[in-house]
């Protein structure tokens, strides 16, 4: 095991792909932002969150591969990590989200405020200082210890010893746990809030199990990627990817429970300041979205998933998981957009091209800094007790 | 941890497929051990106790009991909810632990198993009888009648009923087939020939031959994901009977995921209580390996950080909801009359299993023996925390009340824990506590390929 | 067990003992390839390797479970529904009378009820079982097969079998000992 996992060179050729999107992306981001200020912050949003899920996830499967040390968890180890690093740049495409923030909540907006008692009595919570406090503390909770594992990680590739093996894993069960916390006050802050008098105590656990579907849905196709390339041709084996698609199925499966649990109680219970998320959620387009979000999220990939010969075929395995992708899309925005119409007199569903380019935009600077961060370091870590073990033949 | 990648063995070394045969199915066939019979009895005495209360019930009626109005759900909710969550430990073990391929659910899921069971027998008893009529019972199942009436689906009292039958019946089958194989040892050990009748009639002739062991091995793995989602909808469900309502302090759609980790979190407290005395009586520590103790305290301290997180998000979301009722369930429940029961709650099921992040209290099963008993009160605190602080206090100052549990209430209740422990007392005399085939599999060269 | 004191009674097949899963895999093999086809294997637990030297096919058991998984959810929605909209429609709270996010859940219960029937069930009916007599259990070492030790049998069915010859095919295997299993 003295090889050295050097990253394949046409990572290159993506990044530039990715620089180019992001250049288009941005260029026609930036137009509809002077054409449409409100309607840009909005597709912002959902955008950011959807790229920001995929990089939390990826820490959050980090974390749990280094308590649980599963074979799985080695082999895209180094993929997973390369996300945690792109933290930072997240933290920076947060910046215009403060900018708009009265363009995206209606709490933001002191006139709003005046007129409606609730919100009122939330704006213990709900306020500007607040948000931005909590917004700083939750980067800092989850880019701190990313960093930290990270800099061990490389460490105990130059100096074999399993002092910093054993650190990283009681660093990692803490960096979990305050993940969790800081994601569900994030949900809340970023996602709920939109629709300030509306309240689920499940919302942050569903947005943590949407993380962990997103994480594997991307990290899915960055290990076909890699598997068809020197050096990790000879590693991966369709026993990985068989893990890959039961941590999926597993994952998909945990959101479609968190889903119906919401859906259950709510529908049950009936209040009226309660059921107005599910009754502006099936009424005119945004039922079909509803529908799609059913057929797509669970169904298609849940019976396509029970199949074995399907979970050890890396390249049909990835095209489930690029559909579950677009889906984390589908499902951020279906939490999202009918909150924004609300108040405008407007239900229905609107998309709007700002919703596709910025997505490409903050796409493509993510996944350029992602595939610079996977290439600075070796695919598989030089000093792991169990890579042996994870690469050993079935 | 004598290693440092926490890699100790499962199974001690030196041992053979004989010889694991033998020490197990030896305990099957040995004299009775002195202390067995004082175990045993002392568990009867309170099943007798059981039996004198609910004859009590019977002919007086559930007036007996502390309940009233509004406080409408007392113990049997309580303890139907605290017995069903032990309950699930034992087919996380053998379903989800086996799924994730973890080789060290051997030595324990036998034992679990037979827990699950024990512990839905005894949930099954409230239910049952706090309808008031028990002999009426059947009225809950959808059968034709001559009223031609039909339940309503849309109830989580009738989920329930199908909830927690299928549980059983599958917690059933899962545990039966998953003796089988063990039965054929036993029927092939026995000397005299009335055990090996019996032993060898449940065993239906089970032969080993390698058409039965793949069929076997396809049905229980497939058994195994069939139990791990019905596990988590049975919690769910009785987390709805309270969620669906609109009681403040019910109506949270946290409850399901919350439950569910509740119930492992009790079941994994319950395993431990049981296994870290029995391994001792019966000299198992080369099975039941200290590994085994401490992976089921860090599933147990993973699990309690969940539940933790579930206090945590109703009280955030009480006071962020803005609903005057909900703010005022939660300063009900810390400083309102039943404040006590929320302060032990939280002593016991969020403070003390924190001991087993240190290093000392994770590798003594004296202390992780102590804090499972701690999470086990904890547990049935929990419960009655939801259920009486929610229904004493809604939303109507005039009709609020309060709530204690009578003599009656207290005696059903260990009374039940008498007949849990009088079952697993039993089962461990008479059947083998340990899946025998099972750990022969997971000796070295087992696997058939050269080591 | 009780074949010593019988006198002549039929041959079901020639049984070779052993004491390791590998010489038990080696044998099965070596008697794939010269020829013999009504095999069986016997051992203490499920080794996939020795039904992979047996060369047989997949189980049937999942698709009886997926069957009835479909049976139990279908079943169980559709007589929900009966019950709700035809025999017995109630208004509860001004809820549909098809509730269908309600019914989901006894829905899911059946599913799982019938898909577990069906997995214990078709195992049971896929093996034979229950089958309180088969002549294997005629051989006095066969107990152990419960224990450690690992059993090939080849049946008098079997188009190549030779009381001698098949005996003698066993032998040179290095077994602990070849028996005759009486019928």
């Amino acid at each position: 095991m003295s090889q050295v996992f050097a990253p394949p060179p046409d990572i290159d050729r993506l990044r530039s792909r990715a620089w180019l999107a992001a250049a288009v992306g941005i260029a026609v981001s930036a137009g509809g932002f002077f054409l449409d200020r409100g309607q840009f912050f909005r597709s912002y949003l959902v955008s950011w969150l959807f790229w920001l899920g995929i990089a939390l996830g990826c820490y959050a499967v980090a974390l749990l591969h280094q308590l649980s040390r599963g074979a799985w968890g080695l082999m895209i180890r180094r993929a997973l990590g390369a996300a945690t690093r792109t933290l930072p740049l997240l933290l920076l495409l947060f910046v215009p989200i403060v900018v708009g923030l009265s363009e995206i909540y209606v709490w933001a907006r002191p006139e709003a405020v005046a007129a409606d008692e609730v919100i009122q009595q939330k704006s213990w919570y709900l306020n500007r200082n607040g948000f931005l406090l909590r917004a700083a503390l939750y980067f800092l909770i989850w880019m701190g210890p990313a960093w930290l594992l990270n800099r061990m990680s490389l460490r105990q590739d130059a100096a074999a010893d399993d002092r910093t093996f054993r650190r990283m894993q009681g660093i990692a069960a803490p960096a979990l746990g305050l993940y969790c916390l800081a994601a569900t006050f994030a949900s809340v802050d970023w996602l709920m809030s939109l629709n300030p008098h509306w309240y689920s105590s499940l919302w942050g656990v569903n947005f943590i199990g949407g993380h962990a579907v997103s994480a594997f849905a991307f990290i899915i196709p960055v290990a076909l990627f890699l598997a068809g390339r020197k050096p990790m041709d000879e590693q991966f084996q369709p026993r990985h990817f068989h893990d890959y698609g039961k941590l999926l199925l597993a994952f998909v499966m945990l959101w479609t429970y968190f889903q119906l649990s919401q859906l259950i109680i709510i529908w049950s219970g009936n209040l009226p300041e309660e059921v107005t998320f599910y009754l502006t959620r099936t009424e005119g387009g945004w039922l079909w979205v509803s529908i799609l979000l059913a057929v797509g999220h669970f169904a298609l990939p849940f019976v396509l998933l029970l199949s074995r010969d399907l979970k050890r075929d890396a390249r049909k395995l990835a095209w489930v998981a690029v559909v579950l992708l677009v889906m984390r899309w589908v499902d951020l925005y279906w939490q999202a957009a009918p909150a924004f119409a609300h108040g405008e007199g407007q239900h229905g569903l609107h998309l709007h091209w700002l919703d596709l380019s910025t997505m490409v935009g903050i796409g493509g600077l993510w996944l350029a800094v992602y595939f610079g961060e996977l290439k600075k370091r070796p695919l598989l870590p030089a000093f792991e007790p169990y890579l042996r073990e994870a690469v050993a033949d079935e | 941890m004598s290693d440092p990648l926490g890699k100790a063995p499962i199974v001690a070394p030196g041992h053979t497929a004989g010889s694991v045969t033998d020490k197990i199915s030896s305990i099957v066939f040995e004299r009775t051990p002195r202390w067995w019979w004082a175990a045993f009895g002392a568990s009867f005495l309170l099943v007798m106790m059981l039996l004198h209360s609910l004859t009590k019930l019977l002919f007086t009626g559930v007036g007996i009991w502390g309940i009233n109005i509004p406080v409408g759900w007392g113990f049997a909710i309580i303890n139907l909810v605290w017995w069903i969550g032990i309950g699930h430990a034992g087919t996380l073990i053998s379903a989800i632990l086996l799924l994730l391929r973890q080789e060290w659910r051997t030595s324990i899921n036998r034992f679990a198993e037979a827990m699950t069971l024990f512990a839905v027998a005894c949930a099954g008893i409230f239910p049952l009888i706090h309808v008031g009529r028990p002999w009426l019972a059947y009225w809950l199942l959808p059968y034709p009648n001559t009223m031609e009436l039909w339940p309503q689906f849309r109830s989580p009292l009738i989920w329930d009923v199908f909830a927690i039958s299928t549980y059983a019946t599958v917690s059933a089958l899962f545990w039966y087939v998953g003796l089988i194989p063990d039965l054929a040892t036993l029927r092939d050990r026995s000397v005299q020939r009335w055990k090996k009748m019996l032993f060898g009639a449940f065993a239906m002739g089970w032969r080993g031959s390698a058409v039965h062991w793949h069929n076997y091995e396809v049905a229980y793995l497939m058994l195994a994901a069939l139990a791990t989602p019905l596990v988590v909808s049975v919690h769910s469900v009785i987390s709805f009977d309270f969620a669906v309502g609109q009681l403040p302090g019910w109506h949270a759609t946290i409850f399901p995921p919350y439950f569910v980790a509740g119930a492992i979190f009790a079941g994994f407290a319950m395993v431990l209580t049981l296994s870290i005395p029995l391994r001792r009586l019966f000299r198992l520590e080369d099975f039941i390996t200290l590994r085994h103790i401490q992976n089921m305290a860090k599933v147990m301290l993973a699990t309690g950080l969940i539940v933790a997180y579930g206090y945590m998000t109703e009280i955030f979301m009480a006071f962020y909801s803005g609903n005057q009722f909900e703010e005022f369930m939660i300063l009900n429940r810390i400083a309102g009359p039943y404040r006590l029961y929320w302060w032990a709650l939280i002593l016991t099921n969020v403070l003390a299993p924190q001991a087993i992040w240190l290093r000392k209290v994770r590798t003594s099963p004296a202390l992780i023996f102590l804090v499972a008993m701690f999470v086990n009160v904890g547990m049935w605190l929990e419960r009655y925390v939801i259920v009486v602080t929610s229904l004493s206090r809604d939303f109507l100052p005039s009709s609020w009340g309060t709530y204690s549990g009578t003599y009656w209430d207290w005696s059903l209740f260990i009374g039940t824990i008498g007949l849990f422990l009088a079952l697993i007392f039993l089962f461990i005399r008479f059947l083998p506590m340990i899946s025998i085939f099972e750990m022969r599999t997971i000796l070295p060269g087992a696997k058939g390929n050269p080591e | 067990m009780n074949g010593v004191e019988q006198e002549t009674v039929g041959t079901y097949g020639l049984m070779a003992e052993f004491e390791s899963p590998t010489g038990l895999i080696a044998a099965c093999e070596a008697a794939r390839e010269a020829g013999y086809t009504k095999l069986d294997a016997y051992t203490p637990y499920p080794i996939e390797a020795v039904w992979e030297a047996l060369g047989h096919h997949k189980s049937k058991v999942p698709l009886l479970v997926l069957l009835g998984g479909l049976a139990g959810a279908s079943g169980g929605f559709l007589f929900q529904y009966w019950v709700s909209v035809v025999a017995y429609p109630m208004n509860i709270g001004g809820r549909p009378f098809n509730s269908w996010v309600a019914f989901l859940i006894p829905s899911f219960e059946m599913m799982i009820l019938l898909a577990a029937f069906a997995a214990v069930l078709g195992m049971f009916i896929l093996n034979g079982l229950p089958m309180p007599y088969h002549p294997v259990f005629n051989v006095e070492r066969f107990a152990q097969a419960s224990r450690d030790r690992y059993f090939l049998l080849i049946g008098k069915i079997d188009p190549h079998f030779d009381p001698t010859e098949t005996r003698r095919f066993l032998e040179g295997l290095a077994p602990v000992e070849v028996a005759e299993v009486e019928e």
